[in-house]
Formats: C-alpha cells, structure tokens, sequence
C-alpha cells in the first residue's frame, strides 16, 4: 500500500511552479524486450512494482520494474483454440488492474472479457456479453466495479468480486475506441468516428455528451475528476471540461506532418496519458518520440515541455500513480491495424524515468 | 359463428360488470376492451339496428342525468362535430344495444325511457347545483365510480373517447415523458439518457445533400443588369473572336463542298452576331450620352426634353446617311431604297386593264 499522504505531498511537490520536469538523459532509458508483435496496453500496479503489459500476440507478460525482468508470462494461444486455451486467442485491446491490485482485467477482439488474479496471474473468470471486440476497459478506484468499452458501441458495468453483469448503456453512434474511469461512478468514453467524448453518469442512467475533434478520437484519459485529455488520428490532443461540451483546449498537429510534400498529413495520436492530479499530460504517435506537456492555468493552454525519443508506434502510455516514471508500450505496427510498419522500431516497453529540476521561482503578479 | 362467440363473450362481460359498482379502474378497462372489439362487428349491421341506435343517440343526447357532464357539456359538444368520431361512437353503442335487444326486448329500453323523462323534468336544478361543486379530477373519478357500465358507456359516447379518457385516468402520459430538461448554459454539454439504444441506421458522419440550383431562374441571382453581364461574361466575346478565326482557318483548309458551304454559312452567321452585338451597344452608348446630356442640363438648371419615336428614328437616318457618305455606299444605298419604294407605291396604284 502506498503511503497516501506522502503520495499527495509529492505531487503538490511536482505541482508546484518552482518544480520542472525535465527531459531525462536518454542512457537511462530502459527498453524491456520480451512481446514478439507489438505491445497494445499496459498498466501499472497501483504499488508501481510490477508492470503488465499485452501484445498483438496475444500474450501477457508481467515485468518486475526494478530489475527489469520477466515475472511472468500467459502465452497467447492460436485462432481457432478458444476452448482449450487459458488465454487470448486474439489481440488484447485493453487492460485494466483494480485499485487494490487484485483483479487485472483484460479485453480482446474476440468479445471476451477475461479476469486473472494479478499477484498469481491466475484465470478467475470470463465475461461474455458484448457483440464485438472489446476497446476499453477501467476498474472504478477503490471498487471492484468493472467498466467496459465495446465496439459494438454499448459500455457495460461488470462486479467482479461477484462475477456478475450489471447493466448496459447506450449511446455511441460509432465504435467506442477507449474508457477512463476515476474514483467516482461515472466513466468517461471516446466514441471514434461519431467524433464525441462522453461521460457516463451510471447511477444517474444519463451521458454527457461532448463535441470536438475533427477526425476520429482513438484515446482518452482522465486527469482528475473534472479534466480529461483526448487524442485522434486528426493529430490534435485536446484538454475537455466536464463543463464545456467543446475541449477547453486543443493543439493541432501535436505531433507534426508526414508524407510527401503537398501530401502531408498530421501524425496520428494513438495514445495519451495523464499523470493523476497534475497537470503534465503525455502523447504519443510514430514520429519516433513522446510528447510531453503541460497545461496552463485552469487547464487553458497546453505547452509542449520535452520529448522523448522513442521509435515506433507508441501504442499505450502510463504515468506510475506518484510520477515517478512513464512507461511507453511500443510497436512496430498501430495497435488498432497494419497501416504502417516500422521496422527499426522494437516491440517493448520503454521505462522513462521523470526527473524534477527546482527552477528558479519567478514572481508573478 | 365467430361473431356469434365474440357477442355473447360481451354478453358475459357485461353481466359481470352489472353486478357492482366496483372499483373505476376495472369497470374503464373493460368498457376500453370492448370499445377496441367494435369495430370488428362492424358487417352484423342492419337498418333496423341502425334506427334502433339513431334512437338511442339521441336519448343519449338529451341525457342530463350524468351529473359530471355538466361542466364537460361544452366539450362534448364540439367532440360531436367532427363526423368521424360519431360514426365510431355508432358502432361502439350499435353492439351494446345489440345485446341489450338479445336479453331482453323491451324492458330494459322502457326502463331507460323512463329515467330519461325523469332527467329531463327532475335533475336540472340539481345538476347545475352539483356541477358547481364537482371541479378536481379525484372527484370526477369518484363520480365515475357510482355509475353502471352502460351509464359509462353512454357518457363515453356523449363526450367522447379521447376526453373520457383524460377524466377517467387523467393526464398520466404526459408525467410519463419528462421533457428533457433545458440547460442553463448553452456552453455546457447535452445530457441525455443512457439507457436508449442507438437504431442500426445512425448518422455517424454528416453527409451534406448538394442543393441543385439554376442560377438563370435563382432568385439569390438578382435581377438582369445588361451592363453588369456584359462586364462580367466579356470573356465570352473573347471567346467568340478565337472561334471566329479558327472557323476562318479551316475554310482556308477545307477541300469538300458541302463541309465549306457549311462553314462559310457559320461563319456569315458569326459575323452577322457580331454585328448586331455591336449595334446593339452603340444604341445603348448613344441612349445613355443622351441621358447624360439632359442630366447636365438639368443640372444647369434647364427642364428635360425627350425625343419622340419618329425623332429618334429621324436622327438614326441621319446618323446613316453621315455613315454611308464616309464609306462611298450612299448611292448603293439609295438606289436601292427607291427601287423599293417603288414596287411599293405600284402596288398601291389602281389596277389597269392590259391592253391588247
């Protein structure tokens, strides 16, 4: 168990103006090898000990921070052996792990959902009911209650702790491509193409229903309970408001052009994160690094702090629960399809340590 | 036969009503019940059950017995307008009659006579005195309560189905539906509910429908302005001089008869366009120089003087005449006028004779 007050004082530490994240020296970024296709999701364990992370083939391997090493490892089994596997057959889309660090839940193409016991990796349970693959997947903080993002546009609550579906809501015109969900009952979705964000306020029955991006929007996360930030493939990330229904903020082309010249094209953003009650946001796409940034006051303005260099397909991000390091799963393909292929690129996890600088503290009016 | 077992089913049904004055609900349900059976029954009419239940409406017109009608008296009334609702009132009341027929001839209608004169003498004072009190819908429905079935029947024939069924159940549908409720900031997002399901054909992506508009019949065109056209469409005189010369070209070149003849007819016909554009423009270039003309003595102080036709027309010739002098054509021109003029003035001389 963290310790939680230590916790806070620690990111008020990091809020504060006099303190700056700096870019870390690139030697002491470690690059954990292990997935033979591209990694898809990651999460951390709420102790920051052990990382899990799932790839395109369909396995799950469970790394160890500190040294870097495989803890364990649940093989991913061939199309055709869902029976007799212990496992995934298909690509794992999403993952999730509770609060406690107990449940470690994960989704995948072929409309499962699976449930394994984090500490041993063992097989609990498996939820069926969706009718296509499952995107996005989040435990509620402090509960067991299981949130789940589909594709066939329909967001379900599942308890875990007993095995049981709990209700379905509607609204998504188009396939939901990721879900967040914080302390509170409500989980915040990103609706692909029908270009909306919206917040689900399950023990109300009702949705909020946000308007921004121009393209579709492939990930989302929460800041804090009344912030999210999103990212699409128009290449924009946007800072939303639960009380505006247009993002507070946005940048265009945040991770610059590509293609031939009269032909450029914004660079996907195909995964953000945000580090938890901060205001230090991370993005991620191919243009070989991981954007950081921070918003302004009142989450107004987004500036671009550093970068990390990072080659390939930044498929899934996490900061650790007290800012310590971000944990970046890399690909050589986009998590979602093959339009591209980078062949230089390693699939792994890249470990970046963020460092704190105390900068000279400047008077404000 | 299936008619038969339906009719004496109601039979049933309304035997079992009769017997108390039970709770509002079930006695409404029922009468709702049969009212949805009715219109099947619709083939069994007779003429003589149609006088039978002509009869009846209008006894049921007359009816001051109910005492809640009263204050609906004067809905019921502009219910019973529109034709429609009287001839399903017709068939609903038709059935009930009918069995009535079927129990027992005449009893029950006697009896029903009497009561009715018994309204008409007695009630009146009464009702008014009643009606006042009875205002709230929970006393409407008790009132309901108290009445048999067929009374209920013929209030819902009096007032309609539509306005018996606000009293009878009151305004449920209407709480039922809660309007979303209206935000108080625009900038703030929709809230809407959760639990609806999105329909299979969903608008993901808003595809705009292309509008076809003919700019020449659009009113967003305006109105026609010669000299606006001729400036905004001047590349097409450009156009034409390059087809005028290219036609040119190809008469050079031509080598077949009919093809040359076809162009050299084309190519007259341009140039005869041409000509008659540039008339055209000068008349209006003379036109608007005249107008400015008087402007300026206006302007000078002067009155403004128009040109008759026939002075206009004067002026022209005069204007050609000057013309033809310059190019050499004037005694072309004016022989050929008088040969004209001649053929014209013979025909109008009288007819002579021809001599041997």
């Amino acid at each position: 168990q963290l310790n939680r007050p230590l916790v806070l004082r620690y990111l008020m530490f990091l809020c504060s103006p006099c303190v700056q994240l700096v870019a870390p020296d690139p030697a002491e970024i470690r690059l954990l090898r292990g997935h033979k296709l591209s990694v898809t999701c990651l999460v951390i364990t709420p102790d920051e000990k052990y990382i899990f992370s799932a790839s395109k083939d369909c396995s799950i391997i469970k790394w160890e921070v500190e040294s870097g090493k495989k803890v364990q490892k649940i093989a991913g089994g061939r199309k055709g052996t869902e029976d007799r596997h212990v496992g995934h057959t298909a690509h794992i889309l999403c993952m999730a792990i509770s609060s406690d660090g107990k449940y470690l839940a994960t989704g995948d193409l072929n409309k499962l959902i699976m449930i394994w016991e984090a500490a041993t990796c063992k097989f609990l349970y498996k939820f069926t009911g969706h009718r296509d693959a499952v995107s996005g997947l989040a435990f509620r903080k402090g509960t067991h209650d299981l949130y789940s993002a589909s594709h066939d546009r329909s967001v379900k609550v599942w308890n875990v702790a007993e095995n049981a579906y709990v209700e379905t809501l509607f609204g998504h015109q188009d396939v939901i491509t990721g879900l967040d969900c914080l302390g509170r009952e409500r989980c915040v979705t990103a609706g692909g193409r029908d270009r909306t964000v919206r917040v689900w306020k399950i023990s109300e029955e009702s949705q909020l229903v946000f308007h921004g991006h121009e393209g579709s929007i492939d990930c989302i996360q929460l800041i804090n309970e009344e912030h999210m930030v999103s990212g699409g493939d128009d290449g924009s990330v946007c800072i939303w408001s639960v009380n505006k229904k247009r993002p507070v903020s946005r940048v265009k082309q945040a991770h610059g052009l590509q293609g031939r010249a009269g032909l450029e094209q914004p660079f996907w953003v195909s995964s953000v994160a945000a580090l938890h009650n901060s205001d230090t946001v991370a993005s991620g796409s191919h243009n070989s690094a991981v954007q950081l940034w921070k918003c302004g006051q009142g989450f107004r303005g987004l500036e671009p702090l550093f970068s990390v260099p990072v080659t390939g397909f930044v498929n899934s991000l996490k900061f650790s629960n007290s800012g310590k390091f971000l944990v970046a799963g890399v690909g050589q393909e986009h998590r979602l399809g093959r339009w591209w292929r980078t062949k230089e690129a390693k699939n792994g996890l890249y470990i970046i340590p963020l460092i704190r600088q105390n900068t000279e503290q400047e008077l404000e009016q | 036969m299936a008619a038969r077992n339906k009719q004496t089913g109601l039979k049933q049904r309304l035997s079992r009503s009769d017997a108390g004055h039970g709770q509002t609900i079930k006695k409404v349900n029922k009468t709702r019940a049969i009212t949805k059976a009715m219109p099947m029954l619709e083939e069994n009419r007779s003429a003589v059950e149609e006088d039978a239940v002509e009869m009846e409406r209008n006894f049921a017109l007359f009816n001051k017995r109910n005492v809640m009608l009263a204050p609906e008296d004067g809905k019921g009334e502009e219910e019973r307008n529109p034709g429609a609702s009287d001839d399903e009132h017709v068939e609903e009341e038709e059935d009930v009659k009918e069995e009535r027929y079927m129990k027992s001839s005449g009893d029950m209608s006697g009896s029903d006579d009497d009561s009715y004169y018994y309204a008409t003498d007695s009630r009146p004072s009464e009702d008014n005195g009643v009606a006042a009190k009875l205002h709230t819908s929970d006393e409407l429905q008790r009132g309901l309560s108290t009445l048999s079935f067929e009374e209920i029947i013929r209030l819902q024939n009096k007032v309609g189905t539509k306005a018996y069924n606000k009293i009878a159940y009151g305004t449920m549908h209407n709480k039922q539906t809660a309007e979303p409720v209206k935000r108080l900031n625009k900038h703030r997002p929709d809230e809407i509910s959760a639990k609806k399901s999105v329909p299979f054909l969903r608008k993901v992506v808003p595809v705009k429908k292309t509008i076809l508009r003919d700019p020449r019949f659009d009113d967003l065109s305006g109105d026609f302005r010669p000299e606006v056209f001729k400036q905004t469409y001047k590349f097409i005189d450009e156009i034409r001089q390059r087809e005028a010369q290219t036609v040119m070209k190809k008469l050079k070149k031509v080598k077949s008869n009919t093809k040359r003849e076809k162009l050299k007819s084309l190519l007259k016909r341009m140039e005869n366009q041409e000509r008659a554009q540039k008339k055209q423009e000068q008349q209006r270039e003379k036109e608007l120089q005249f107008k400015r003309k008087q402007r300026e003595l206006v302007g000078q102080g002067h009155r403004p003087f128009y040109l008759k036709k026939s002075d206009k027309k004067k002026l022209e010739l005069g204007e050609k005449y000057n013309e033809l002098k310059k190019s050499g054509k004037l005694e072309n021109f004016l022989s050929k006028k008088r040969k004209r003029n001649a053929i014209k003035d013979r025909r109008k001389l009288p007819y002579q004779h021809k001599k041997n």
